[in-house]
């Protein structure tokens, strides 16, 4: 695994062994279930529970105007005072959370028992899970060369359950395209947020660079989640064969002995010149690998937010 | 060194599969399914050991295997002899069956046949036997197989070759079945008696029409060993039809007749003319033409396969037309049809009686009447001149002398000559005075004369009336009345008669008497003629004859029986016997057939067989003349080609034409296949295919081995 950030790869590769395994994780066919099972074990290792007191916070009274949503009417304060307040609640949530996964063919593929998609998919559960439990608003784009779904960013009861059934559509598509689904949200989110990029990056980066940048422009926080099979990265092939492009259907006569070299300098390449334009931005990329536990991967995240929350105080200090 | 199939050396090929498989440029076995392809480039072919040959060793002992499994399965072995020769052939007993049937005479036909035989002859061995049999109707041998103790025929091809340049299709019908049932029956117990090593063989040539007869073979075993060649000839035109008069309605003998139309089904015409012919003598003499008679002539349609009847009118100028010819078709054989023509016959009647020739009490007036109208005779009726002398010199006799009165002893010797000379005398007394002249020619009967009576009794006997109770309807006279539909002779009643009685024993002949047992007619034979007699008249007086619808034709068969027939026979085929008229007494018969050719028949054979060819046959009895048609048997002209498979269906077995080289080949195959089964070289090629193979597994292995290490 590669890592823009090297202390957060150390720290991961001492935690491996008390994650899940994600082959093992992978076996529970619902994603709620796999998603609960990651957030669970991860919040227990990492803070308090968050399952006390009363979910939302009161803050103040106003007074009732003709129009005003009646459910919000404190009945006992005017069978008190015989007049009409309404009870205000603390806003539902304080992060909106965009999931951009990628559901194009070349996600089906797979030298494990699972392939990148159903990794994705986990991946994506598990951070949607962990931030409704924060009550934080998560929305979901899934896409290949079109965008396939579309959910806008929410804290809602059901929302969670609606989010997971999207995620299981199945894989569809002949290409990748990765400025669709960053123009959608540049075009919908009307309040800063997080983008979550979750895909395997197998296209041209070049167009990236003028849609990250939009993005940040508007204030979000992007995070590119680089999801990728261990054969891809190794390219460790023994046999000459057809090699067939799932997304295209293309064959090509390789011998994977020959072809490593080649393989691999094109790969790195292409990580790169990925690297080069987030880093510009300031867009942070992770690489997982589907053989890495999945919690590690919410804990990438959460480190990110966390060294842009330091890297934003130490911007305020300064200035 | 031979070889049983060598079709198996085809196998051969499979020599090329190991090296092809050796040479072969591997490809890519799996199929690789990855995300993407963008950061591969495709990788060129690479060459590598195996497109070269290596491992040579194990390379030739694989292809040795394969080839000594190839070779077993051809089943090689070693020949002993160099080659065979004609004489090693078994000898074979061939007859050759030809069809000389009528149709046989259409366009080429017969030149292909006799080429098909001597091809049949020149391929024939020193050591085969031949017979040479013609067939049409019947089956002549016409050069049979050597018998047994007989002194061999030198050079009996030759011998056959020259008998049938002689031969020539007759007019026959074409009876198939009963040829080769015979031919087979005689090879198969001349093969069984002899023991002979001689393999017998029937080849027919024939046309093969379905007018063929083969029922004969229904009822046959046929003889397993006995193979039959069918060598069929076939003309190149097809279309033919043929005519046939039917025979004329009840009553209508001389108007239009029915000819019936046969076309047959593979005939590419359909359009034909049927007309009546007429043989015409010049008068400077030489031989006869024909005369078409083309305004009697008629187009008839008939599309092939079917048949058509169509009416050809006859005139009354024309009535000596004796042959109806059928123009529009490809071959003449069977075109023409013949018919006897009717004769007008002239005949003398001499009436001696007291009765005027208008007296409508009188016999004369009904007998005038009765003759007058005879499309096929001129009757004249004379009547009997006492003044005048009967016998001038240079008369000729009368054919038919009726007598009603009573004749004096002058005449009575007078008549009898000419009855003896031939002529026929009818007695018809009108009353008792005549009735006693009767006896004076039939001396063994007696006039029973009856006393006069009285007018009341004559009367009251009016009510009472004789029926004709017993009829010899075998006897000339009433032979035409022989049919159920015309015997019935009881609406005729008779008044009065001359009863007579006869003595016993009597030469006389009762042909008819009444239903009281009293003799109604009488007859004896004087010298040529004969003699009959009527106790009853015609006339109105005595009885209701002469005004009865029988009348006419009794008096008709009378003056048949008079002056000889004039019916026209009806038509025989060729081939079919035909029974002429017996004379009396007995004289020889003679038979001038179409060609002109007399045929002499001794008086006590009275069937004429020679019907060999079509035409208007005469056969003469003394003074008179039978005329009869012969024509050509209505199936041969059906010549559409018989399907052979038929005559499998019937038990025949039927055989392939082979040729001395190809029966050589058999003989020589028959020979290997003894040979090879003698030798089994197979069995030591699969030995020695198992040996390298063994080796070759070891060599395999040690190379593996060493390759590993």
């Amino acid at each position: 695994m590669t890592s823009p950030n090297n202390t957060a790869a150390v720290r991961s590769k001492g935690r491996t062994s008390s994650y899940i395994d994600p082959a093992a994780l992978m076996r529970i066919k619902n994603l709620e279930l796999r998603a609960k099972a990651v957030v669970d074990g991860f919040l227990s290792g990492l803070h308090r529970s968050p399952y006390h007191g009363f979910s939302v916070e009161f803050t103040e009274y106003r007074q009732y105007s003709p129009g005003d949503d009646l459910r919000f009417l404190d009945w006992r304060l005017f069978a008190r005072s015989d007049r009409f307040y309404l009870k205000r609640f603390e806003d539902e949530t304080n992060l909106r959370c965009y999931l951009l996964v990628d559901l194009s063919r070349s996600m089906g593929f797979h030298s494990l028992s699972y392939d990148k998609a159903e990794y994705a998919k986990t991946v994506a559960a598990t951070i949607a899970y962990f931030l409704t439990l924060q009550r934080d608003a998560v929305g979901l784009i899934t896409f290949d060369q079109a965008i396939r779904e579309y959910l806008p960013a929410r804290y809602r009861a059901g929302h969670l359950h609606r989010l997971m059934i999207c995620l299981e559509h199945e894989l569809a598509g002949t290409a990748t395209d990765l400025g669709l689904p960053l123009e959608q949200v540049a075009r919908t989110a009307r309040k800063r947020g997080v983008v979550v990029l979750l895909s395997d990056m197998l296209a041209p980066v070049e167009m990236l660079e003028t849609k990250l940048g939009y993005l940040r422009s508007q204030g979000h926080e992007v995070v590119v989640i680089r999801i990728l099979d261990p054969a891809e990265v190794s390219f460790q092939f023994q046999d000459e064969s057809m090699f067939f492009d799932l997304e295209s259907g293309r064959e090509l006569y390789v011998d994977p002995r020959a072809a490593r070299v080649g393989y691999q300098e094109r790969f790195t390449d292409h990580a790169k010149s990925l690297a080069r334009v987030c880093s510009g931005l300031g867009v942070d990329v992770y690489d997982l690998t589907t053989d890495r536990p999945l919690d590690l991967a919410l804990f990438d995240l959460l480190n990110s937010r966390m060294r842009r929350g330091r890297q934003v105080a130490r911007r305020r200090r300064v200035s | 060194m031979g070889v049983l199939v060598p079709l198996y050396l085809a196998g051969l090929t499979a020599l090329s599969l190991p090296l092809i498989l050796h040479l072969v440029r591997r490809t890519p076995r799996g199929r690789q399914e990855f995300s993407s392809l963008m950061f591969l480039s495709p990788t060129p072919p690479r060459l590598t050991r195996r497109s070269r040959l290596d491992q040579m060793l194990l390379l030739l002992l694989r292809l040795a295997a394969l080839a000594l499994v190839t070779l077993a399965f051809c089943r090689p072995f070693l020949r002993e002899t160099a080659s065979l020769s004609f004489a090693d052939l078994t000898g074979k007993r061939l007859a050759i069956l030809i069809d000389t049937s009528a149709s046989m005479k259409r366009g080429g036909l017969w030149q292909q046949a006799i080429k098909a035989a001597e091809k049949q002859l020149a391929d024939l061995n020193p050591q085969d036997d031949v017979a040479l049999f013609a067939f049409s109707d019947r089956l002549q041998t016409i050069i049979d197989f050597q018998k047994e103790g007989s002194a061999p025929i030198s050079d009996k091809p030759q011998v056959v070759r020259n008998r049938l340049r002689t031969l020539k299709p007759d007019w026959g019908s074409t009876d198939l079945g009963t040829a080769l049932v015979a031919v087979a029956s005689e090879l198969d117990s001349a093969s069984d008696v002899r023991q002979s090593p001689l393999e017998p063989q029937i080849v027919v040539i024939s046309d093969f029409q379905s007018g063929s007869r083969i029922e004969a073979l229904q009822s046959f075993e046929w003889p397993e060993r006995v193979p039959v060649v069918t060598l069929r000839v076939s003309p190149t035109n097809t279309t033919n039809a043929h005519a046939q008069v039917l025979p004329a309605e009840e009553g209508n003998e001389l108007a239009d007749v029915r000819v019936r139309v046969v076309n047959a089904a593979d005939s590419r015409g359909d359009q034909f003319t049927v007309e009546w012919t007429e043989s015409v003598v010049p008068p400077s003499g030489g031989k006869a033409g024909d005369r078409p008679k083309a305004e009697l002539r008629t187009d008839v349609y008939v599309p092939p396969g079917q048949t058509r009847i169509t009416r050809l009118p006859r005139g009354t100028d024309s009535l000596q037309a004796d042959r109806v010819v059928l123009r529009g078709d490809d071959h003449d054989f069977d075109n023409t049809f013949f018919v006897v023509p009717p004769r007008k016959l002239e005949a003398t009647l001499l009436y001696a009686g007291r009765d005027a020739a208008e007296d409508p009490e009188g016999l004369q007036l009904f007998l005038r009447l009765a003759v007058a109208n005879d499309p096929l005779r001129q009757v004249e009726v004379r009547p009997l001149d006492a003044a005048k002398p009967l016998t001038a010199p240079g008369d000729v006799a009368p054919d038919l002398i009726v007598v009603s009165q009573a004749i004096s002893e002058e005449l009575r010797t007078t008549l009898t000559t000419f009855v003896e000379q031939g002529s026929m005398l009818l007695l018809v007394p009108d009353g008792d005075e005549a009735a006693t002249s009767v006896t004076s020619f039939f001396d063994d009967v007696e006039f029973t004369r009856v006393a006069a009576e009285t007018v009341e009794a004559r009367e009251s006997r009016s009510e009472k009336y004789l029926l004709l109770g017993e009829i010899d309807f075998t006897h000339p006279l009433f032979a035409p009345f022989a049919g159920p539909r015309y015997s019935d002779f009881t609406k005729i009643h008779f008044w009065k008669h001359r009863p007579v009685t006869l003595k016993t024993p009597a030469t006389t002949r009762v042909v008819a008497r009444f239903d009281n047992g009293d003799p109604a007619l009488l007859e004896r034979s004087i010298g040529k003629g004969r003699v009959l007699a009527l106790t009853s008249g015609w006339q109105p007086g005595d009885s209701q004859l002469a005004l009865s619808s029988k009348f006419v034709p009794l008096v008709g068969a009378l003056l048949d029986l008079a002056c000889g027939g004039t019916e026209v026979a009806e038509s025989v085929a060729v081939g079919q016997p035909v029974t002429l008229p017996a004379s009396t007494p007995p004289e020889p018969i003679v038979v001038q057939t179409p060609d002109g050719r007399e045929v002499r028949l001794e008086a006590e054979h009275s069937t004429f067989t020679e019907t060999d060819q079509p035409g208007i046959f005469r056969a003469k009895v003394g003074s008179t003349e039978t005329r009869f048609a012969v024509n050509l048997s209505a199936t041969e002209s059906l010549t559409t080609p018989l399907d052979l498979e038929q005559l499998e269906q019937r038990g025949v077995r039927i055989g392939i034409e082979q040729t001395r080289s190809e029966r050589i080949d058999r003989v020589r195959q028959q020979r290997d296949t003894e040979l090879e089964s003698r030798q089994k070289v197979w069995r030591w090629l699969i030995v020695v295919a198992l040996g390298l193979l063994v080796l070759e597994t070891w060599w395999a292995g040690r190379a593996e081995r060493k390759i590993t290490a």
